[in-house]
């Protein structure tokens, strides 16, 4: 091995050489940005109706870059305001199940046996399970409120990563350096929370960036059913299925989010493939 | 004779396989007193590492169980302790230092960060308490520059250091009783020494006892006080040090002392003991090392006893009946 002062900088290293990942890394940082400076980036409000009706439908202009939509709202501005949406709910909800995942599949893998076969096979039943139509019962049974969205694709999201992990701690639970821990006394949560996930970082982080990307495809989904977030609250699955009906009349009305969710779930696939390719122990060892 | 840190009275490990049970550890006895280095000699698989593995009560179960016996440390049974007490135990009073420097590290943290952890288990310290307290350790086993060494990665150390940041770790709580699983083998030859020496001044001053394990002879001569011999799971013999080398009684000691190189002997093959250990599932009838046994006779057929001869002797072997001390 070579003597990169740790795993992380020598990932690092590698990382920054490879374009692909770089221009997924900035396009995500972008789109955080835009995120979080929506309100000095646009001089609109992105909820309020313009002067109804000689304002619906503006193709675009200078004032309106990218047109306007059927109330007259500026449709960069309502994309502007969108991204907060998509991206806080696919992060927190990835960071939910990651964190759920994580827990059951390094308590699986590590504690073995019956627990085992109880977690594995429950994971078996949720992942049997179609997603869409759990998410579209509980939507109709309970509320649209972006909390429940949120909740409900981190909680069926988890069973792909507890796979992940328990098959990495597997590997990792019968190498010495956990006997060795055993031996100084570590008990098992410390051997699991201190020895067993960090070695499964890696693999548990580049999956939760390639699953962002699914999950902001199932939020704009919901929305484009009409069961993601309740309106006026802008969010880009929405802003497509508003569109749909001028497509051909007012085609920025639904162009602009379609592409604004392509290049997002783009850049969080490419930032993910780097990440692989530059942290990922498998491929260099 | 000091007084017993450490008693293993009858102690069974057995590991259920698919193919049978296999008695690893088949009713060993041995003690090791306060501040004595006991060496723990056989060939690989005759059980020595399993007896490690069961008085630190780390038997992967399943497959593994301790099945009886008892082991006596400080005079409580550490088979009766709950999981709870026993990890206080753990390298806080009994420590263990496995052969396999690298893959006994995290390779995610730095190697000064593991042995605080170490000492942060056992001691209520702080932050800057515990690290300076790990700089002293690898300044103890001789780590050149240890601030600096303090943040390197296991993968940055040669073989030799990593096994001192071992011994660091394993010492950090200064247990009373250090087992060393063969902690030189994984090693080059002139880095075994170092180790051994560094083990061997360690040792002095610290009223501790070392279990060294190993199936090098040589360092049993340099480094023990005591030598118990174990082959297919039991013990076969038991003897001070200089008296096992200048008369061994029995003959699987012959043996292994015989296929070590001599100063002064020029051979063009060493000899050896023909055949293999057997295996734990299928323990022979009679003295387990009678098939390879080159004195072996008619009494063979039946399993000797443990005789006890002269100066805290014990050999396993008939031809020692009726010489008792």
């Amino acid at each position: 091995m070579s003597g990169g002062r740790s795993l992380w900088s020598a990932g690092w290293a590698r990382f920054r050489r490879n374009p692909l990942a770089m221009a997924g890394a900035i396009t995500v940082l972008v789109l955080y940005l835009v995120a979080i400076l929506a309100p000095a980036l646009t001089p609109y409000d992105p909820v309020s109706h313009g002067d109804l009706p000689q304002m619906r439908h503006q193709p675009p202009s200078k004032d309106h870059p990218l047109g306007t939509d059927k109330f007259g709202r500026d449709v960069l501005t309502r994309m502007v305001y969108g991204s907060r949406i998509s991206l806080t709910v696919s992060f927190l909800a990835v960071a939910l199940s990651v964190i759920l995942g994580s827990i059951i599949g390094a308590v699986a893998g590590y504690t073995g046996g019956f627990v085992d076969a109880v977690l594995m096979r429950m994971v078996d039943a949720l992942m049997s399970i179609p997603r869409l139509f759990l998410l579209l019962t509980c939507i109709a049974l309970f509320s649209r409120s972006l909390l429940l969205v949120t909740l409900l694709l981190g909680a069926t999201g988890w069973m792909s990563t507890a796979r992940l992990v328990r098959a990495q701690i597997l590997t990792l639970k019968n190498r010495e350096f956990i006997s060795a821990a055993e031996a100084l006394g570590a008990g098992s949560r410390r051997i699991v929370l201190r020895h067993l996930i960090p070695n499964a970082l890696t693999v548990i982080i580049v999956s939760a960036t390639l699953r962002i990307g699914l999950i902001i495809l199932v939020e704009a989904a919901l929305s484009f059913l009409g069961l993601g977030v309740p309106p006026p609250t802008p969010s880009w699955g929405m802003m497509v299925y508003e569109g749909r009906e001028v497509l051909l009349d007012a085609w920025w009305v639904s162009t602009f989010p379609g592409l604004a969710i392509v290049v997002t779930v783009v850049g969080y696939n490419l930032l993910g493939d780097g990440l692989r390719d530059s942290f990922d122990p498998v491929r260099f060892t | 004779m000091p007084e017993d840190l450490l008693k293993i009275d009858e102690l069974k490990t057995v590991f259920r396989t698919e193919a049978g049970t296999a008695r690893a550890v088949d009713g060993v006895s041995f003690t090791v007193g306060r501040g004595e280095t006991v060496g723990l000699v056989g060939e690989s698989g005759c059980g020595k590492s399993v007896t490690a593995l069961s008085i630190m009560r780390l038997v992967a179960d399943p497959p593994g169980r301790i099945e009886s016996g008892s082991i006596v440390f400080e005079g409580r049974d550490l088979l009766g302790l709950s999981e709870k007490e026993m990890r206080k135990v753990r390298g806080n009073e009994i420590s263990i230092v496995f052969q396999e420097p690298l893959s006994s590290l995290n390779p995610v943290f730095t190697c000064g960060e593991q042995i605080r952890e170490a000492i942060a288990l056992h001691q209520k310290l702080g932050r800057r308490e515990s690290r300076a307290k790990a700089v002293d350790m690898l300044r103890l086993v001789r780590i050149p520059d240890p601030d600096k060494r303090y943040s390197s990665y296991p993968h940055q150390m040669s073989g030799g250091m990593r096994q001192r940041v071992m011994i660091a770790m394993a010492l950090s709580c200064q247990p009373k009783l250090l087992i060393a699983d063969e902690p030189s083998t994984a090693l080059d030859v002139s880095v075994q020494a170092q180790i051994i020496e560094l083990l061997v001044d360690l040792r002095v001053g610290r009223d501790m006892a070392v279990l060294l394990i190993t199936h090098d002879l040589a360092v049993v001569a340099q480094m023990a006080d005591r030598v118990v011999v174990m082959y297919a799971g039991s013990v076969v013999e038991e003897s001070p040090v200089e008296e096992l080398f200048a008369s061994p009684a029995h003959p699987y000691t012959k043996g292994l002392i015989d296929s070590l190189p001599k100063l002064g002997q020029s051979l063009e093959r060493l000899p050896m003991i023909p055949g293999t250990v057997p295996d734990p599932l299928h323990v022979p009838e009679g003295c387990r090392f009678s098939d390879r046994c080159q004195e072996r006779f008619d009494k063979c057929s039946v399993e000797p006893p443990l005789f006890d001869l002269a100066a805290g002797r014990r050999a396993r072997c008939w031809l020692c009946e009726g010489s008792e001390g």
